[in-house]
Protein backbone atom coordinates (compact mmCIF):
# COMPACT_ATOMS: atom_id res chain seq x y z
CA UNK A 1 0.00 0.00 0.00
CA UNK A 2 1.12 3.61 -0.31
CA UNK A 3 2.50 5.15 2.42
CA UNK A 4 1.28 8.89 2.62
CA UNK A 5 3.32 10.77 4.75
CA UNK A 6 0.03 14.06 5.98
CA UNK A 7 3.09 16.14 6.67
CA UNK A 8 3.68 16.33 2.63
CA UNK A 9 4.39 19.74 1.56
CA UNK A 10 1.43 19.77 -1.40
CA UNK A 11 -0.51 22.91 -3.25
CA UNK A 12 -2.66 22.95 -0.23
CA UNK A 13 0.17 22.71 2.25
CA UNK A 14 1.94 25.63 0.33
CA UNK A 15 -0.96 27.73 -0.27
CA UNK A 16 -2.65 27.85 2.95
CA UNK A 17 0.80 28.55 4.45
CA UNK A 18 0.56 32.62 2.60
CA UNK A 19 -1.55 34.01 5.15
CA UNK A 20 -4.05 35.57 2.68
CA UNK A 21 -6.35 37.59 4.31
CA UNK A 22 -9.63 35.89 3.88
CA UNK A 23 -11.89 38.41 5.03
CA UNK A 24 -15.40 39.56 2.70
CA UNK A 25 -15.05 42.09 0.38
CA UNK A 26 -17.62 44.76 1.48
CA UNK A 27 -18.32 45.26 -2.45
CA UNK A 28 -18.54 41.86 -3.39
CA UNK A 29 -20.73 41.23 -0.64
CA UNK A 30 -22.48 43.65 -1.76
CA UNK A 31 -23.32 42.47 -5.07
CA UNK A 32 -23.35 38.67 -3.84
CA UNK A 33 -26.52 40.13 -2.23
CA UNK A 34 -27.98 42.04 -4.81
CA UNK A 35 -26.50 40.57 -7.85
CA UNK A 36 -28.66 38.86 -10.72
CA UNK A 37 -27.81 35.77 -11.47
CA UNK A 38 -27.59 33.99 -15.14
CA UNK A 39 -30.18 31.57 -13.93
CA UNK A 40 -33.06 34.15 -12.86
CA UNK A 41 -32.60 36.59 -15.61
CA UNK A 42 -33.29 33.32 -18.14
CA UNK A 43 -36.25 32.66 -16.05
CA UNK A 44 -37.66 36.08 -16.89
CA UNK A 45 -36.67 36.72 -20.54
CA UNK A 46 -37.06 33.13 -21.88
CA UNK A 47 -33.38 32.79 -22.57
CA UNK A 48 -32.16 29.25 -23.27
CA UNK A 49 -28.15 29.61 -23.21
CA UNK A 50 -26.82 27.98 -20.34
CA UNK A 51 -24.08 30.13 -19.81
CA UNK A 52 -24.62 34.49 -19.64
CA UNK A 53 -22.63 36.21 -22.30
CA UNK A 54 -19.66 37.37 -20.41
CA UNK A 55 -18.39 33.88 -19.54
CA UNK A 56 -16.19 33.37 -22.24
CA UNK A 57 -14.73 36.99 -21.61
CA UNK A 58 -13.98 36.31 -18.11
CA UNK A 59 -12.10 33.00 -18.98
CA UNK A 60 -10.23 34.95 -21.17
CA UNK A 61 -9.62 37.77 -18.66
CA UNK A 62 -7.86 34.52 -16.77
CA UNK A 63 -6.17 33.15 -18.82
CA UNK A 64 -4.53 36.78 -19.50
CA UNK A 65 -3.34 36.85 -16.04
CA UNK A 66 -1.88 33.49 -16.36
CA UNK A 67 0.58 33.80 -18.23
CA UNK A 68 2.80 36.14 -21.08
CA UNK A 69 1.96 33.10 -23.40
CA UNK A 70 -1.45 34.27 -24.15
CA UNK A 71 -0.35 37.87 -25.00
CA UNK A 72 1.40 38.99 -28.02
CA UNK A 73 0.84 42.46 -28.74
CA UNK A 74 4.11 43.25 -26.72
CA UNK A 75 6.73 41.15 -28.43
CA UNK A 76 8.63 43.98 -29.82
CA UNK A 77 12.50 44.28 -28.54
CA UNK A 78 11.28 47.77 -26.91
CA UNK A 79 8.69 46.53 -25.35
CA UNK A 80 11.04 43.72 -24.33
CA UNK A 81 13.72 45.58 -22.55
CA UNK A 82 10.97 48.15 -21.32
CA UNK A 83 9.43 44.80 -19.12
CA UNK A 84 12.16 42.64 -19.18
CA UNK A 85 12.42 43.28 -15.41
CA UNK A 86 8.13 42.64 -14.69
CA UNK A 87 7.16 39.84 -14.02
CA UNK A 88 5.00 38.58 -16.84
CA UNK A 89 3.27 35.74 -14.68
CA UNK A 90 0.66 38.20 -13.17
CA UNK A 91 -1.48 35.81 -11.33
CA UNK A 92 -0.61 31.88 -11.98
CA UNK A 93 -3.27 29.83 -12.97
CA UNK A 94 -2.89 26.94 -10.60
CA UNK A 95 -3.40 29.46 -7.74
CA UNK A 96 -5.93 31.54 -9.31
CA UNK A 97 -8.04 28.07 -9.05
CA UNK A 98 -6.66 26.80 -5.39
CA UNK A 99 -7.98 30.28 -4.35
CA UNK A 100 -11.40 30.38 -6.41
CA UNK A 101 -12.15 26.71 -4.57
CA UNK A 102 -11.41 27.98 -1.12
CA UNK A 103 -13.09 31.73 -1.61
CA UNK A 104 -15.91 29.84 -2.87
CA UNK A 105 -16.40 27.79 -0.25
CA UNK A 106 -16.17 30.18 2.23
CA UNK A 107 -17.67 33.25 0.97
CA UNK A 108 -19.52 32.42 -2.41
CA UNK A 109 -21.00 28.83 -1.36
CA UNK A 110 -24.68 29.88 -2.54
CA UNK A 111 -23.69 31.90 -5.72
CA UNK A 112 -23.80 29.45 -8.81
CA UNK A 113 -21.29 29.25 -11.63
CA UNK A 114 -20.00 31.10 -13.32
CA UNK A 115 -20.85 34.52 -11.19
CA UNK A 116 -18.99 32.85 -8.15
CA UNK A 117 -15.87 32.12 -10.61
CA UNK A 118 -15.93 35.86 -11.14
CA UNK A 119 -16.55 36.97 -7.63
CA UNK A 120 -13.70 34.84 -6.47
CA UNK A 121 -11.38 36.12 -8.97
CA UNK A 122 -12.27 39.91 -8.30
CA UNK A 123 -11.34 39.04 -4.59
CA UNK A 124 -8.12 37.91 -5.48
CA UNK A 125 -7.42 40.24 -7.12
CA UNK A 126 -8.61 42.90 -4.48
CA UNK A 127 -6.84 40.60 -2.23
CA UNK A 128 -3.32 40.24 -4.01
CA UNK A 129 -3.14 44.16 -3.92
CA UNK A 130 -3.70 44.28 -7.77
CA UNK A 131 -6.79 45.91 -7.67
CA UNK A 132 -8.39 48.27 -5.18
CA UNK A 133 -11.48 47.86 -3.78
CA UNK A 134 -12.96 51.58 -3.94
CA UNK A 135 -11.00 51.75 -7.77
CA UNK A 136 -13.17 48.65 -8.78
CA UNK A 137 -16.32 50.13 -7.51
CA UNK A 138 -15.90 53.25 -9.08
CA UNK A 139 -15.04 51.53 -12.03
CA UNK A 140 -18.04 49.70 -11.98
CA UNK A 141 -20.19 52.85 -11.47
CA UNK A 142 -18.26 54.04 -14.81
CA UNK A 143 -19.41 50.33 -16.34
CA UNK A 144 -23.09 50.54 -15.38
CA UNK A 145 -23.84 54.29 -16.08
CA UNK A 146 -22.08 53.70 -19.94
CA UNK A 147 -24.28 50.56 -20.21
CA UNK A 148 -27.34 51.07 -18.06
CA UNK A 149 -27.70 54.38 -18.95
CA UNK A 150 -28.18 55.37 -15.41
CA UNK B 1 26.56 45.17 -11.50
CA UNK B 2 24.97 45.09 -14.90
CA UNK B 3 21.71 42.79 -14.35
CA UNK B 4 21.36 39.84 -16.41
CA UNK B 5 19.56 39.81 -19.42
CA UNK B 6 16.29 37.83 -19.53
CA UNK B 7 14.80 36.99 -23.06
CA UNK B 8 10.70 36.29 -21.77
CA UNK B 9 9.77 35.56 -25.30
CA UNK B 10 12.19 32.60 -25.47
CA UNK B 11 9.49 29.89 -24.90
CA UNK B 12 7.16 31.54 -27.69
CA UNK B 13 10.51 31.27 -30.19
CA UNK B 14 11.01 27.65 -29.12
CA UNK B 15 7.60 26.45 -29.43
CA UNK B 16 5.33 28.62 -31.86
CA UNK B 17 4.38 26.67 -34.97
CA UNK B 18 5.76 23.47 -33.54
CA UNK B 19 3.87 23.04 -29.90
CA UNK B 20 4.27 22.33 -26.31
CA UNK B 21 5.56 19.52 -25.45
CA UNK B 22 6.54 18.86 -28.76
CA UNK B 23 9.29 21.44 -29.43
CA UNK B 24 11.11 19.21 -26.99
CA UNK B 25 11.56 16.40 -28.86
CA UNK B 26 14.94 14.72 -29.14
CA UNK B 27 15.71 16.57 -25.92
CA UNK B 28 15.68 14.39 -22.97
CA UNK B 29 18.56 11.57 -22.12
CA UNK B 30 17.29 7.96 -23.44
CA UNK B 31 14.42 6.81 -21.08
CA UNK B 32 15.01 4.47 -18.31
CA UNK B 33 11.71 2.68 -18.64
CA UNK B 34 10.52 0.86 -21.27
CA UNK B 35 6.64 -0.47 -21.80
CA UNK B 36 5.38 -3.29 -19.12
CA UNK B 37 8.05 -2.04 -16.54
CA UNK B 38 7.35 -2.07 -12.90
CA UNK B 39 7.85 0.86 -10.65
CA UNK B 40 7.30 2.89 -7.73
CA UNK B 41 6.29 6.38 -7.57
CA UNK B 42 9.06 8.32 -5.62
CA UNK B 43 8.70 10.19 -1.94
CA UNK B 44 10.95 13.22 -3.46
CA UNK B 45 10.76 16.52 -1.48
CA UNK B 46 8.28 19.20 -2.69
CA UNK B 47 8.70 22.57 -1.13
CA UNK B 48 7.73 24.17 -4.45
CA UNK B 49 5.72 23.89 -7.33
CA UNK B 50 5.42 20.21 -8.80
CA UNK B 51 2.49 18.46 -10.27
CA UNK B 52 3.09 14.73 -9.45
CA UNK B 53 0.57 14.31 -6.96
CA UNK B 54 0.27 13.34 -3.67
CA UNK B 55 -1.74 10.34 -3.42
CA UNK B 56 0.57 8.68 -6.08
CA UNK B 57 4.03 8.84 -3.74
CA UNK B 58 5.09 5.42 -2.48
CA UNK B 59 2.68 3.44 -4.95
CA UNK B 60 3.58 0.66 -7.54
CA UNK B 61 2.75 1.54 -11.00
CA UNK B 62 3.26 -0.13 -14.38
CA UNK B 63 4.55 1.84 -17.10
CA UNK B 64 1.51 2.31 -20.00
CA UNK B 65 3.22 4.59 -22.54
CA UNK B 66 6.12 6.49 -22.72
CA UNK B 67 4.26 9.47 -23.71
CA UNK B 68 6.61 12.63 -24.42
CA UNK B 69 9.67 14.53 -23.49
CA UNK B 70 9.22 17.77 -21.46
CA UNK B 71 10.97 19.44 -18.62
CA UNK B 72 9.61 18.31 -15.56
CA UNK B 73 7.12 20.91 -13.71
CA UNK B 74 8.76 21.79 -10.72
CA UNK B 75 11.67 23.12 -13.42
CA UNK B 76 9.24 24.47 -15.93
CA UNK B 77 7.68 26.49 -13.01
CA UNK B 78 11.07 28.22 -12.41
CA UNK B 79 12.04 28.67 -16.21
CA UNK B 80 14.52 25.70 -15.97
CA UNK B 81 13.97 24.09 -19.32
CA UNK B 82 17.50 22.51 -19.28
CA UNK B 83 16.88 19.32 -17.86
CA UNK B 84 14.54 17.41 -20.18
CA UNK B 85 13.55 14.44 -19.61
CA UNK B 86 10.73 11.37 -20.86
CA UNK B 87 7.38 11.42 -18.90
CA UNK B 88 5.68 8.22 -18.66
CA UNK B 89 1.73 7.08 -18.40
CA UNK B 90 1.61 4.92 -15.71
CA UNK B 91 -1.39 2.71 -14.15
CA UNK B 92 -1.95 1.88 -10.29
CA UNK B 93 -4.39 -0.33 -9.05
CA UNK B 94 -6.98 1.47 -7.22
CA UNK B 95 -6.45 -0.96 -4.34
CA UNK B 96 -2.86 -0.02 -4.30
CA UNK B 97 -3.93 3.51 -3.94
CA UNK B 98 -6.35 3.64 -1.52
CA UNK B 99 -6.38 0.29 0.86
CA UNK B 100 -10.27 0.40 1.69
CA UNK B 101 -11.12 0.24 -2.20
CA UNK B 102 -13.76 -2.27 -2.22
CA UNK B 103 -12.17 -6.03 -3.80
CA UNK B 104 -15.63 -6.20 -5.43
CA UNK B 105 -13.77 -3.92 -7.68
CA UNK B 106 -10.02 -5.41 -7.87
CA UNK B 107 -9.91 -4.49 -11.47
CA UNK B 108 -10.19 -0.46 -11.07
CA UNK B 109 -7.08 1.33 -12.17
CA UNK B 110 -5.64 5.16 -12.17
CA UNK B 111 -3.53 6.17 -15.14
CA UNK B 112 -1.40 9.27 -14.67
CA UNK B 113 1.55 10.96 -16.20
CA UNK B 114 4.76 11.39 -14.34
CA UNK B 115 8.44 12.45 -15.52
CA UNK B 116 11.17 9.97 -15.52
CA UNK B 117 12.56 11.43 -11.94
CA UNK B 118 10.18 10.85 -9.77
CA UNK B 119 10.07 6.89 -11.28
CA UNK B 120 12.07 4.19 -9.40
CA UNK B 121 12.76 -0.05 -10.81
CA UNK B 122 10.32 -2.04 -9.09
CA UNK C 1 -43.43 39.60 -34.09
CA UNK C 2 -45.04 35.89 -34.08
CA UNK C 3 -43.98 34.26 -37.68
CA UNK C 4 -44.26 30.61 -36.59
CA UNK C 5 -42.29 29.52 -39.71
CA UNK C 6 -39.76 31.92 -39.82
CA UNK C 7 -36.60 29.30 -40.33
CA UNK C 8 -33.98 30.92 -37.53
CA UNK C 9 -35.75 33.42 -35.06
CA UNK C 10 -33.06 35.22 -32.86
CA UNK C 11 -33.21 33.09 -29.96
CA UNK C 12 -34.67 35.87 -27.24
CA UNK C 13 -32.12 37.78 -25.36
CA UNK C 14 -31.76 39.02 -21.84
CA UNK C 15 -32.61 42.54 -21.73
CA UNK C 16 -30.64 43.72 -18.42
CA UNK C 17 -27.13 44.22 -17.43
CA UNK C 18 -26.70 42.24 -14.58
CA UNK C 19 -24.46 43.90 -11.51
CA UNK C 20 -22.50 40.19 -12.56
CA UNK C 21 -21.85 41.49 -16.28
CA UNK C 22 -21.23 44.97 -15.17
CA UNK C 23 -18.93 43.41 -12.84
CA UNK C 24 -16.91 41.57 -15.16
CA UNK C 25 -16.56 44.30 -17.61
CA UNK C 26 -15.12 46.68 -14.75
CA UNK C 27 -12.83 43.76 -13.98
CA UNK C 28 -11.26 43.21 -17.31
CA UNK C 29 -11.13 47.20 -18.35
CA UNK C 30 -8.90 47.97 -15.05
CA UNK C 31 -7.13 44.86 -15.91
CA UNK C 32 -6.19 46.12 -19.08
CA UNK C 33 -5.81 50.15 -17.54
CA UNK C 34 -3.54 49.15 -15.05
CA UNK C 35 -1.45 46.99 -17.94
CA UNK C 36 -1.70 43.62 -17.12
CA UNK C 37 -2.80 42.85 -20.43
CA UNK C 38 -4.02 44.28 -23.27
CA UNK C 39 -7.48 44.90 -24.95
CA UNK C 40 -6.10 43.91 -28.27
CA UNK C 41 -5.04 40.26 -26.84
CA UNK C 42 -7.97 39.43 -25.05
CA UNK C 43 -10.00 40.57 -27.92
CA UNK C 44 -8.30 38.02 -29.69
CA UNK C 45 -8.56 35.50 -27.28
CA UNK C 46 -12.05 35.63 -26.48
CA UNK C 47 -13.27 35.24 -30.43
CA UNK C 48 -10.89 32.41 -30.70
CA UNK C 49 -12.70 30.77 -27.43
CA UNK C 50 -16.22 31.71 -29.16
CA UNK C 51 -15.29 28.71 -32.08
CA UNK C 52 -14.32 26.34 -29.32
CA UNK C 53 -17.38 23.84 -28.40
CA UNK C 54 -17.38 19.54 -28.10
CA UNK C 55 -18.66 19.07 -31.61
CA UNK C 56 -14.76 18.08 -33.61
CA UNK C 57 -14.06 15.54 -30.66
CA UNK C 58 -17.65 14.07 -31.58
CA UNK C 59 -16.71 14.04 -34.99
CA UNK C 60 -13.14 12.49 -34.39
CA UNK C 61 -15.38 9.36 -32.19
CA UNK C 62 -17.97 9.17 -34.41
CA UNK C 63 -15.38 8.89 -37.72
CA UNK C 64 -12.99 6.43 -35.77
CA UNK C 65 -16.36 4.23 -35.26
CA UNK C 66 -16.58 4.26 -39.09
CA UNK C 67 -12.99 4.47 -39.98
CA UNK C 68 -10.99 1.48 -38.52
CA UNK C 69 -7.33 3.31 -39.48
CA UNK C 70 -8.81 6.34 -38.49
CA UNK C 71 -9.03 4.90 -35.43
CA UNK C 72 -5.56 3.79 -35.05
CA UNK C 73 -4.41 6.79 -36.33
CA UNK C 74 -6.85 8.64 -33.42
CA UNK C 75 -5.15 6.39 -30.61
CA UNK C 76 -1.51 6.98 -32.01
CA UNK C 77 -1.53 10.24 -32.63
CA UNK C 78 -4.49 12.60 -31.45
CA UNK C 79 -2.96 15.64 -32.24
CA UNK C 80 -3.00 14.61 -36.00
CA UNK C 81 -6.24 12.86 -36.07
CA UNK C 82 -7.89 16.13 -34.71
CA UNK C 83 -6.87 17.81 -37.73
CA UNK C 84 -9.33 16.13 -40.00
CA UNK C 85 -11.98 17.60 -37.98
CA UNK C 86 -10.81 20.65 -38.30
CA UNK C 87 -8.63 20.76 -35.15
CA UNK C 88 -4.64 22.07 -35.12
CA UNK C 89 -3.61 21.95 -32.10
CA UNK C 90 -0.57 24.36 -32.45
CA UNK C 91 -1.47 26.67 -35.14
CA UNK C 92 -5.15 27.31 -34.42
CA UNK C 93 -4.69 29.08 -30.94
CA UNK C 94 -3.45 32.49 -31.29
CA UNK C 95 -0.17 31.52 -29.34
CA UNK C 96 0.40 28.72 -32.28
CA UNK C 97 2.13 26.71 -29.43
CA UNK C 98 -0.81 26.27 -26.73
CA UNK C 99 -1.29 28.02 -23.92
CA UNK C 100 -0.44 27.41 -19.76
CA UNK C 101 -3.50 24.92 -19.79
CA UNK C 102 -3.62 24.24 -23.21
CA UNK C 103 -0.45 22.27 -24.23
CA UNK C 104 -0.82 20.04 -27.16
CA UNK C 105 -0.55 16.72 -26.82
CA UNK C 106 -3.76 14.81 -27.19
CA UNK C 107 -4.37 11.42 -25.91
CA UNK C 108 -7.83 9.75 -27.24
CA UNK C 109 -8.39 6.90 -24.48
CA UNK C 110 -10.11 3.79 -26.31
CA UNK C 111 -12.58 1.82 -23.76
CA UNK C 112 -13.79 -1.56 -24.96
CA UNK C 113 -15.99 -3.68 -23.62
CA UNK C 114 -14.34 -4.62 -20.87
CA UNK C 115 -12.77 -0.90 -20.14
CA UNK C 116 -13.92 2.04 -19.15
CA UNK C 117 -12.18 5.34 -19.28
CA UNK C 118 -12.96 8.72 -17.45
CA UNK C 119 -11.27 11.81 -17.11
CA UNK C 120 -10.06 13.97 -14.20
CA UNK C 121 -7.78 16.70 -13.15
CA UNK C 122 -7.45 16.47 -9.56
CA UNK C 123 -4.61 19.59 -9.47
CA UNK C 124 -7.40 22.07 -10.92
CA UNK C 125 -9.09 22.20 -13.99
CA UNK C 126 -6.77 20.36 -17.05
CA UNK C 127 -9.80 19.97 -19.94
CA UNK C 128 -9.64 19.61 -23.89
CA UNK C 129 -10.63 23.12 -24.91
CA UNK C 130 -9.40 23.27 -28.40
CA UNK C 131 -11.31 20.24 -29.32
CA UNK C 132 -14.19 20.16 -26.63
CA UNK C 133 -14.67 23.64 -25.79
CA UNK C 134 -15.07 24.99 -21.88
CA UNK C 135 -15.30 23.02 -18.80
CA UNK C 136 -18.62 22.08 -17.14
CA UNK C 137 -18.99 23.58 -13.79
CA UNK C 138 -18.99 20.44 -12.34
CA UNK C 139 -15.35 19.00 -13.68
CA UNK C 140 -14.12 22.30 -11.79
CA UNK C 141 -15.55 21.26 -8.26
CA UNK C 142 -13.24 19.63 -5.71
CA UNK C 143 -15.94 17.24 -5.18
CA UNK C 144 -15.62 15.83 -8.54
CA UNK C 145 -12.22 16.25 -8.70
CA UNK C 146 -11.18 14.98 -5.15
CA UNK C 147 -13.53 12.17 -5.40
CA UNK C 148 -13.72 10.38 -8.71
CA UNK C 149 -9.74 9.15 -8.22
CA UNK C 150 -10.82 7.37 -4.75
CA UNK C 151 -14.74 6.27 -5.60
CA UNK C 152 -15.03 6.74 -9.00
CA UNK C 153 -17.88 3.87 -9.40
CA UNK C 154 -19.73 6.35 -6.38
CA UNK C 155 -19.52 9.19 -8.79
CA UNK C 156 -20.68 7.78 -11.88
CA UNK C 157 -23.46 6.58 -10.32
CA UNK C 158 -24.10 10.28 -9.28
CA UNK C 159 -24.23 10.80 -13.37
CA UNK C 160 -26.13 7.76 -13.67
CA UNK C 161 -23.71 5.41 -14.83
CA UNK C 162 -23.32 1.86 -13.02
CA UNK C 163 -20.95 -0.24 -14.60
CA UNK C 164 -20.84 -4.12 -14.22
CA UNK C 165 -17.75 -5.20 -11.86
CA UNK C 166 -16.23 -6.80 -15.03
CA UNK C 167 -15.40 -3.49 -16.58
CA UNK C 168 -12.38 -2.22 -15.34
CA UNK C 169 -13.09 1.82 -14.26
CA UNK C 170 -9.45 3.90 -15.56
CA UNK C 171 -9.51 6.97 -13.90
CA UNK C 172 -7.44 9.41 -16.16
CA UNK C 173 -5.76 11.78 -13.68
CA UNK C 174 -5.37 14.58 -16.70
CA UNK C 175 -2.16 16.96 -14.68
CA UNK C 176 0.68 17.18 -16.85
CA UNK C 177 0.95 17.66 -20.56
CA UNK C 178 -1.50 15.91 -21.91
CA UNK C 179 -4.84 16.39 -22.57
CA UNK C 180 -7.61 13.57 -23.06
CA UNK C 181 -10.90 12.51 -24.37
CA UNK C 182 -12.76 9.12 -24.06
CA UNK C 183 -13.01 6.97 -27.59
CA UNK C 184 -16.41 4.77 -26.20
CA UNK C 185 -17.51 1.81 -27.57
CA UNK C 186 -19.75 2.31 -30.59
CA UNK C 187 -23.53 1.25 -29.20
CA UNK C 188 -26.17 -1.34 -30.31
CA UNK C 189 -28.32 0.16 -32.43
CA UNK C 190 -26.35 2.26 -34.69
CA UNK C 191 -25.84 -0.47 -37.45
CA UNK C 192 -25.94 2.00 -40.73
CA UNK C 193 -25.48 5.00 -39.32
CA UNK C 194 -23.77 7.93 -41.40
CA UNK C 195 -21.00 9.81 -39.44
CA UNK C 196 -23.70 12.75 -39.09
CA UNK C 197 -26.03 10.72 -36.96
CA UNK C 198 -23.54 8.86 -34.82
CA UNK C 199 -21.52 12.39 -34.44
CA UNK C 200 -25.27 13.47 -32.47
CA UNK C 201 -24.75 10.72 -29.83
CA UNK C 202 -21.56 11.70 -28.88
CA UNK C 203 -22.22 14.36 -26.05
CA UNK C 204 -19.96 15.79 -24.22
CA UNK C 205 -20.45 13.82 -21.00
CA UNK C 206 -19.24 10.69 -23.43
CA UNK C 207 -16.38 12.36 -24.45
CA UNK C 208 -15.35 13.05 -20.37
CA UNK C 209 -16.73 9.70 -19.63
CA UNK C 210 -19.31 9.74 -16.97
CA UNK C 211 -21.91 8.97 -19.48
CA UNK C 212 -22.34 6.20 -22.45
CA UNK C 213 -23.31 7.25 -25.74
CA UNK C 214 -26.95 5.66 -26.63
CA UNK C 215 -29.07 5.86 -29.72
CA UNK C 216 -31.55 9.04 -29.30
CA UNK C 217 -29.50 10.56 -26.28
CA UNK C 218 -28.41 13.93 -27.80
CA UNK C 219 -28.30 16.19 -24.99
CA UNK C 220 -26.36 16.23 -21.65
CA UNK C 221 -28.41 15.52 -18.39
CA UNK C 222 -28.15 17.87 -15.89
CA UNK C 223 -25.54 17.34 -13.23
CA UNK C 224 -27.12 16.73 -9.83
CA UNK C 225 -25.47 18.63 -7.00
CA UNK C 226 -25.07 16.09 -4.26
CA UNK C 227 -22.71 16.59 -0.97
CA UNK C 228 -20.32 14.14 -0.98
CA UNK C 229 -20.98 11.18 1.05
CA UNK C 230 -17.41 10.16 1.70
CA UNK C 231 -14.80 12.60 3.09
CA UNK C 232 -12.23 13.38 0.88
CA UNK C 233 -9.45 13.86 3.80
CA UNK C 234 -8.05 11.07 5.38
Amino acid sequence: MAEINPEYLDLDADMSKRDMDQSPVFLLEKIKQEGRVWGDLCEQYGVKNPDPPWRVTLEATCDMLAENNCRTSDTGEAAQTAEAEKDTKVLDGIERRWEEDHLVKEHYANVPFPENQLLALAHTLIRRGLMDENELARKMKEVDQRLNMT
Amino acid sequence: MSKPHYDREHHAKKATGIGDPQCFKGEAPPPKFKVGDKVRVKDLPDIFYNRAQVYTRGAPAVVAELVYESPAAEDESWDNTENVTWFYSVIFKQKDLWPEYPDTFANDTVETELPERWLEPL
Amino acid sequence: MTDEHKPHAPAPMVDEVSEFEVLEIAVRELAIEKGLFTAEDHQRWTEYMHTLGPLPAARLVAKAWLDPEYKKLAVTDGVKASLEVGIDWVNSMPTKFGTPSDYCNLRVLEDTPTLHHVVVCTLCSCYPRPILGQSPEWYRTPNYRRRLVRWPRQVLAEFGLQLPEEVEVRVEDSNQKSRFIVLPVRPEGTEGWTEDQLAEIVTRDCLIGVALPRPGKTANDPRPVRPALKPYHH
